[in-house]
C-alpha cells in the first residue's frame, strides 16, 4: 500500500472508518453471493428438465419479502446506526485549547498558518503540515479561489474548502510518520499535482519545529548567500513570495521563510533537492504545466547563488 | 387469425376542447414544468436571503404600491380571460374576442408599469446577489407576460376573424390556462420580492 | 374492465385500396428536404437512438484516451488541459447526450407501439425535441474540435466554472447546451406522459400496461420535476458569466453551495431517470424469454414509482464533505439506504419469475443476467457511500468512479444493449447474429469487471478522481494498467455489437412479426412496422394480448378511423375506454425552423445578450407559423 491509503489508518478518525469498512465489506460480499446463488438456482433449476418448475405464488411472495424487504433492512439498519455513531464520534467538538491550524487552498498549493489561542497567526508555511502525535488538532479550512478538499486518508476523511465559508475538521495522529494528503475536489488545471505532506512527530520534536518556523529567516552567512539574497530581491521573486525578515513580502506564492526545512516542492510534486529546486525555478511549467509560477531567466551564476541562499533557509 | 370488429369509433367526436384533448394535457405539462422553475427561483431567492448579512444590502425594503397595482391588474386580466373562455363555451364569438383583447390590454399596461419600475431600480444585477436574483425573477416574469401578450394577441386576431367556435376552441383553452399560470406565478414572486425583504430584513 | 364484443361480431375485411390510402396518409416524405419534415414517432425515435449511440461511441473513445493516459504513472500522452476537457466531455456527453436521449429514443419508438397507437400526442413537438438535441450535441462536440470545450467537470461546480477561473467559451458552451438539451428532454417527457395516459389501445387499463411503458412514464415524470432545477441553475450560471450577476460570486454575496444544491437536486434523480427505463427493459426481456407472466407486476410497478419518489430526497448525499450539519445530513443517509428496498423487491421479483422457468438463453437474456451480477455490486457500494464517515474517505476517489460505473453501465447500459438485441428485429426487420451477440456479451462483461472492479481498491488506496497523472511511488500503477486493459476489452465487446448491427442490416436473416414469441403489442405488427404502425388499432383484454390471441385464434380491433387523415383513438386515463378521436398533424418543416431559431438564441447569447431578444421573436414567429390553422380547418 502506498503512502496515502484509507486502508492503512494511523489516526483516530481513519481507524474508526476502517473499522466500519471491514464488516461492511464482509456483509456486502455475503449479500452478493447470496443473491447470485439464488439467481443461479433459479435459472438452472429447470435447465435439463422437460417442464418448468416454478414457485407457487405463496413461495414467490415469501421470497420477495425475505429478499426484497427483510434482507435490505437487516443489512442497512445496523450499518446506518453504526455509521451515525461513528460520525458523531468523529465530529465531536475539540476542547477550546486544542491546537489550531488554518489551511487555505490555493491554485494549486496549500497555505498553512499556525494559530495561537487568541487565533492570531504565529507561523506560516506551505504544503507541509506538522502535528504532534497523540494530540487532537483542529483545522480551519478556507479557500479564496475555487473549492478544494482537504484530505489525509491515513488520518481522516476529507472536508471541502469552500470560498466564503470556514469548515472545521480535526485529526489525531496515533503513530508518528509522514503521510500524504491530496486535494480531492476538482479545482482546475493542476488538481492532480496539488498535494502536501502531513508530518506527525513526537510532541518535543514538534515543539522544536514550530519554534523554528516562528523565527524570521536566517540572515545570509556567506558572501554567496548574500548575493543569492540580492538575486531573490532583484529577479522579481519577492513580488509573489515572502521571506520573513527580508523586504520580500509577496503574498501570491508560498512563504519561503523556511523553505529549506521542507521535504518537497511545488505542492509535494518533487522532492526538495538542489536539482529539483533549480529545475523548478528555471522552468516551472515543465515540472507542473499550467501552474502560476512564471519561468525565470537567470544566468547560471545567479541561479547557483540563489539556490545556495534558499538552501540556507532552514 | 380471425380479426373481429371490437369497437367502432366512426361516430365519436373529433373535437376535444376540454380535458379530453391531448393539447390540454400538454399545456398542463408545460405549466407543471414552469411551476417547478418558479419554485426553484423562489428557493434560490430564499437560500441567498438566508445566508446574506443584510437583505437587501441597502437595508431599505422596496416600495409596495406599484407592485400591488400590478398584481391587481394581472388578477383582473385573468378574470377577463376567464369570461372570454365562458363566452366561447356559449358560442359567443364577440364575447371571446372582447375578453381576450381586454386581457391583452391589461397585461400590456402591466408591462408598461413594470418597465418603469425596473428603470427606477436603484441597484443593478451586477451589484450584489440581491440585485441579481431580484432582476432575474423580474425579467423572468416580464418575459412571460410579454409572451402571453403576443401569444394572446394572435388568439385575439383569430377570435375577431371568427375562427373559434364552441367546439373548435382548444386554442382558447390552451391560451387561457397558460394565462392563468402566468398571473398566478406573480403571486409568489410578488410576496418574495416585495414582502420578503420585510421578513428577511428583520 | 372487459370490452364487450357485441353478439355476432363481424370479421374485419381489409380492402387493398383502403390500406394503400392509409399508407399514403401516414407516409413520411422522401428526399433531403423531406427528411426535415418527418414527424412520425418511429422516425423520430430511431433518430434519437442512432444519434445517442453515435455520442456513446464518441464519448467512449474519450474514455479510452483517459484510460490510456492513466495506464501508467507519469504518462505524457495528453497534458492536463486536454485531459480536463476530455473527462468533462466524457461525463457530460454520456449523461446528457447519450443516456437520457437513448432511453427517450427507445420510449418514443416503442411506447406508441406497445400501447397500440399510431403516433404520439404531439408529433411536431417530438420532431422539435430531436432537432434541439441534434443541434445541441453538434455544438458541444464542435467545441471540442475547436479546442474550446468545457473543462470544469460535468458537475461544473462554481466558482471554478465562474468567469474568473474559467475564462473562454468552454463553460458558456456547456451551460447553454445543457439548458438546450433539457428542453429536448422535457418535450419528450410531456409527449410520453400525454401519449401514455390518453392514447392507449381500448381495454389497456393502467394495470395492463406493459412494464416498459410504466417505466417510461415514471421516467417522464421524473424528468418533468428534476430538469427545471438544472435549467434554473445553469441559467443563473450563464447570467453570472455573461451579465456579471453575482449569484455564485462570494464577494458579491453569492453562494457557491446554492449551485451544488440545485445541481444535485437534479443530478441525483438524473441517475434514476437513466436507470428506471432500463428496469422496464429487464422486465420486458424476462417475460419474453421465460415465456410466462412475470411474478409481482404490481410490486414491480410500485417499486419503480417508489424509486422515482425517493430519488428526489437524496441529493445531499453528494455533498457529505461540504461541512453541512451532521444531523441534517443523517436524514439523507437514511433516505439513501431506503432505496435498497424497492431495488431489492425488483431483483427478487425477477428471481421469483426466473425460478425454475424454461429460460431461452438468447443474447438479450444474457445481457440481463449480466446486469444482475453487476448491479447488485453497484447497489451495495451505493449503500456504503450513503454513510457519511465512509463517504468522507471515498468521495471523489476512484471508489466512486467504480461505484457509479457499476450502477450506470451495469444498471443501464447492459439492459440497454440487451434491449437493442431484443427490439432490433422490430426496428430493422432483420435479426442480429446470436453468436456475435454472445461474444460481445462475454467480452463486455469480463472487460467491464476488469476495468472497474480494481477502481474500488484504487479509491481506498487514496487515488482521487479527475487527476491526469500520479507519481510512481503512489503504488497505483499496476491496478491502473489492469483497468486500462479491461477498458480495451470492454470497448472490443461493444465494438462486436456495432459490427453485428451493421452486418445484420445487410446480411441479417429476415425477421418475422414476432420472432421471440413476446406478448406485447409492438410484436403484433410487421417488422419493421408500416408508417401507420397498426393496420387496425387493437383492442386489449389482458396484460399479454399476443398470448391471448394465440390461444383464442381471434382478436378484436377498432374500426371507424378515417384513412384519409391521421386519426388515432383517445381513451380514458385509468381504464382506457375510448372517448374520442384525435386528428394528428401532417409532416411540416416548422419544428426544424423553430429549433434553428431557438439555437440561434442559445448559441448567440454566448457572444451577445441581444440574441436572446432576437431568438425570442424568431421563435415566436415560427411557432405562429407552426400552429396557424390552415383552411380547410382540419377537424371539419
Amino acid at each position: 500500500e502506498g503512502p496515502q491509503s484509507a486502508l492503512d489508518p494511523a489516526g483516530s478518525a481513519a481507524e474508526l472508518i476502517a473499522r466500519l469498512w471491514w464488516p461492511t465489506l464482509f456483509v456486502a460480499v455475503l449479500v452478493t453471493l447470496l443473491v447470485l446463488a439464488l439467481l443461479a438456482v433459479a435459472i438452472f433449476r429447470a435447465h435439463k428438465r422437460n417442464a418448468a418448475l416454478p414457485l407457487s405464488a405463496r413461495q414467490s411472495r415469501n421470497l420477495v419479502i425475505a429478499g426484497g424487504i427483510i434482507l435490505p433492512l437487516a443489512a442497512t439498519i445496523p450499518f446506518a446506526l453504526s455509521s451515525f455513531s461513528i460520525g458523531r464520534t468523529i465530529d465531536a467538538p475539540l476542547p477550546d485549547n486544542a491546537m489550531t491550524v488554518e489551511v487555505i487552498g490555493k491554485l494549486w498549493w496549500w497555505e498553512v498558518h499556525y494559530l495561537d489561542e487568541a487565533g492570531d497567526r504565529i507561523a506560516t508555511t506551505a504544503n507541509e503540515i506538522h502535528i504532534p502525535v497523540g494530540e487532537p488538532v483542529r483545522f480551519l479550512l478556507k479557500s479564496d479561489n475555487v473549492i478544494h478538499s482537504f484530505w489525509v486518508p491515513n488520518l481522516q476523511g476529507k472536508t471541502d474548502m469552500i470560498p466564503g465559508r470556514t469548515n472545521v475538521t480535526s485529526m489525531t495522529a496515533n503513530e508518528p510518520g509522514v503521510y500524504r494528503g491530496q486535494c480531492a475536489e476538482y479545482c482546475g488545471t493542476q488538481h492532480a499535482l496539488m498535494a502536501f505532506l502531513l508530518v506527525a512527530e513526537e510532541p518535543e520534536a514538534f515543539d522544536d519545529w514550530l519554534a523554528g518556523q516562528r523565527q524570521p529567516a536566517a540572515a545570509p552567512e556567506t558572501d554567496a548567500q548574500a548575493r543569492g539574497h540580492d538575486v531573490f530581491l532583484d529577479a522579481g521573486c519577492a513580488a509573489c513570495h515572502t521571506i520573513r525578515g527580508t523586504p520580500a513580502n509577496g503574498e501570491i506564492g508560498p512563504d519561503l521563510t523556511h523553505i529549506a526545512s521542507r521535504r518537497t516542492l511545488a505542492g509535494a510534486t518533487v522532492p526538495n533537492r538542489t536539482g529539483h529546486l533549480g529545475g523548478w525555478i528555471t522552468d516551472p511549467q515543465h515540472v507542473k504545466p499550467g501552474n502560476k509560477m512564471p519561468p525565470s531567466e537567470l544566468t547560471p551564476e545567479e541561479l547557483k547563488t540563489l539556490l545556495g541562499y534558499l538552501e540556507s533557509l532552514e | 387469425m380471425r380479426v373481429l370488429q371490437g369497437i367502432d369509433v366512426a361516430d365519436m367526436t373529433r373535437f376535444n376542447p376540454d380535458r379530453r384533448a391531448p393539447l390540454w394535457w400538454g399545456i398542463l405539462g408545460l405549466i407543471t414544468i414552469e411551476s417547478a422553475v418558479v419554485l426553484t427561483f423562489c428557493v434560490s431567492y430564499m437560500y441567498l436571503a438566508a445566508y446574506a448579512e443584510a437583505w437587501p444590502p441597502s437595508g431599505e425594503a422596496p416600495p409596495l404600491l406599484w407592485p400591488s397595482i400590478n398584481l391587481a391588474l394581472l388578477m383582473t386580466s385573468a378574470l377577463t380571460m376567464f369570461l372570454a373562455g365562458q363566452a366561447i363555451n356559449r358560442g359567443n364569438q364577440r364575447g371571446l374576442a372582447l375578453g381576450v383583447t381586454t386581457s391583452v390590454l391589461l397585461a400590456t399596461t402591466v408591462l408598461v408599469l413594470r418597465t418603469l419600475e425596473l428603470m427606477a431600480y436603484e441597484f443593478s444585477w451586477k451589484d450584489h446577489a440581491y440585485g441579481s436574483i431580484v432582476w432575474a425573477i423580474s425579467v423572468f416574469h416580464y418575459v412571460h407576460v410579454t409572451s402571453i401578450v403576443v401569444g394572446s394577441a394572435v388568439v385575439a386576431i383569430l377570435a375577431w376573424r371568427r375562427y373559434f367556435t364552441s367546439q373548435r376552441q382548444i386554442g382558447v383553452v390552451v391560451d387561457t390556462n397558460y394565462w392563468y399560470f402566468v398571473c398566478i406565478a406573480w403571486i409568489p414572486f410578488y410576496l418574495l420580492l416585495f414582502w420578503g425583504p420585510r421578513v428577511y430584513g428583520q | 374492465m372487459t370490452i364487450e364484443t357485441h353478439a355476432g361480431p363481424r370479421d374485419v375485411i381489409d380492402s387493398p385500396e383502403e390500406t394503400a390510402q392509409l399508407e399514403r396518409t401516414w407516409h413520411s416524405p422522401g428526399g433531403f428536404i423531406g427528411w426535415f419534415t418527418h414527424v412520425n414517432q418511429r422516425m423520430i425515435g430511431k433518430r434519437f437512438i442512432i444519434t445517442a449511440f453515435i455520442f456513446f461511441l464518441l464519448a467512449g473513445i474519450l474514455g479510452i484516451v483517459i484510460r490510456l493516459q492513466l495506464a501508467a504513472p507519469e504518462q505524457q500522452l495528453i497534458g492536463p488541459e486536454l485531459y480536463n476537457q476530455f473527462f468533462t466531455m466524457h461525463g457530460t456527453v454520456m449523461m446528457f447526450f447519450f443516456a437520457i436521449p437513448v432511453m427517450e429514443g427507445f420510449a418514443i419508438y416503442f411506447v406508441p407501439l406497445m400501447i397500440g397507437t399510431r403516433d404520439m400526442a404531439f408529433p411536431r413537438l417530438n420532431a422539435f425535441g430531436y432537432y434541439v438535441y441534434l443541434i445541441g450535441g453538434i455544438v458541444l462536440f464542435g467545441s471540442l474540435l475547436l479546442s474550446m470545450a468545457p473543462n470544469a467537470g460535468w458537475f461544473n461546480y462554481v466558482p471554478l466554472s465562474g468567469k474568473l477561473y474559467s475564462p473562454g467559451y468552454g463553460v458558456d458552451v456547456w451551460t447553454t447546451m445543457i439548458t438546450f438539451i433539457e428542453v429536448s428532454a422535457l418535450t419528450a417527457a410531456v409527449e410520453l406522459i400525454v401519449t401514455t395516459l390518453r392514447m392507449r389501445a381500448p381495454g389497456m387499463s393502467l394495470n395492463r400496461m406493459p412494464l416498459f411503458v410504466w417505466a417510461a412514464l415514471v421516467m417522464s415524470f421524473m424528468i418533468v420535476f428534476a430538469m427545471p432545477a438544472v435549467i434554473v441553475s445553469s441559467t443563473l450560471l450563464i447570467l453570472d458569466r455573461l451579465m456579471d450577476t453575482q449569484f455564485f460570486v462570494v464577494a458579491g454575496g453569492g453562494e457557491p453551495l446554492l449551485w451544488q444544491h440545485l445541481f444535485w437536486y437534479f443530478g441525483h434523480p438524473e441517475v434514476y431517470i437513466i436507470l428506471v427505463p432500463a428496469l422496464g427493459m429487464i422486465s420486458t426481456i424476462i417475460i419474453t424469454f421465460t415465456r410466462r407472466p412475470i411474478y409481482g407486476y404490481t410490486a414491480l410497478v410500485l417499486s419503480v414509482v417508489a424509486i422515482g419518489f425517493v430519488s428526489f430526497g437524496l441529493w445531499v448525499h453528494h455533498m457529505f464533505t461540504t461541512g453541512l450539519p451532521q444531523l441534517g445530513m443523517s436524514f439523507f443517509t437514511a433516505a439513501s439506504a431506503t432505496i435498497a428496498i424497492p431495488s431489492g423487491v425488483q431483483i427478487f421479483c425477477w428471481i421469483a419469475s426466473l425460478w425454475g422457468a424454461k429460460i431461452r438463453f438468447h443474447t438479450p437474456m444474457l445481457w440481463v443476467l449480466g446486469f444482475f451480477a453487476i448491479f447488485v455490486i453497484g447497489g451495495l457500494t451505493g449503500v456504503m457511500v450513503a454513510s457519511i464517515p465512509f463517504d468522507t474517505q471515498v468521495h471523489d476517489t476512484f471508489f466512486l468512479v467504480a461505484h457509479f460505473h457499476y450502477v450506470l453501465i451495469g444498471g443501464a447500459v447492459f439492459p440497454l444493449i440487451g434491449a437493442t438485441y431484443y427490439w432490433w428485429p422490430k426496428i430493422t426487420g432483420r435479426m442480429m447474429s446470436e453468436a456475435a451477440g454472445k461474444w460481445s456479451f462475454w467480452l463486455a462483461f469480463i472487460g467491464f469487471n476488469v476495468t472497474f472492479f480494481p477502481m474500488h481498491q484504487l479509491g481506498l488506496e487514496g487515488m482521487p478522481r479527475r487527476i491526469y497523472t500520479y507519481a510512481t511511488e503512489m503504488g497505483w500503477g499496476d491496478l491502473n494498467l489492469l483497468a486500462t486493459i479491461g477498458a480495451l476489452v470492454l470497448a472490443t465487446g461493444f465494438g462486436v455489437t456495432l459490427i453485428n448491427a451493421i452486418w445484420s442490416l445487410f446480411r441479417g436473416q429476415q425477421a418475422e412479426p414476432n420472432p421471440w414469441g413476446a406478448p406485447t403489442l409492438e410484436w403484433a405488427t410487421d417488422s419493421p412496422p408500416a408508417f401507420y404502425n397498426f393496420r387496425h388499432i387493437p383492442v386489449v383484454a389482458s396484460r399479454w394480448p399476443l398470448w391471448d390471441w394465440e390461444r383464442d385464434g381471434e382478436r378484436a380491433v377498432v374500426t371507424g378511423l378515417r384513412n384519409d387523415r391521421r386519426e388515432v383513438v383517445l381513451t380514458s386515463v385509468l381504464d382506457a375506454k375510448p372517448v374520442g378521436v384525435q386528428v394528428l398533424p401532417a409532416p411540416t418543416i416548422w419544428p426544424f425552423v423553430s429549433a434553428v431559431a431557438a439555437s440561434i438564441g442559445f448559441v448567440g447569447i454566448i457572444f451577445h445578450p441581444i440574441f436572446f431578444v432576437i431568438a425570442f421573436f424568431l421563435v415566436f414567429f415560427s411557432l405562429v407559423a407552426w400552429f396557424w390553422p390552415r383552411r380547410p380547418w382540419r377537424e371539419d
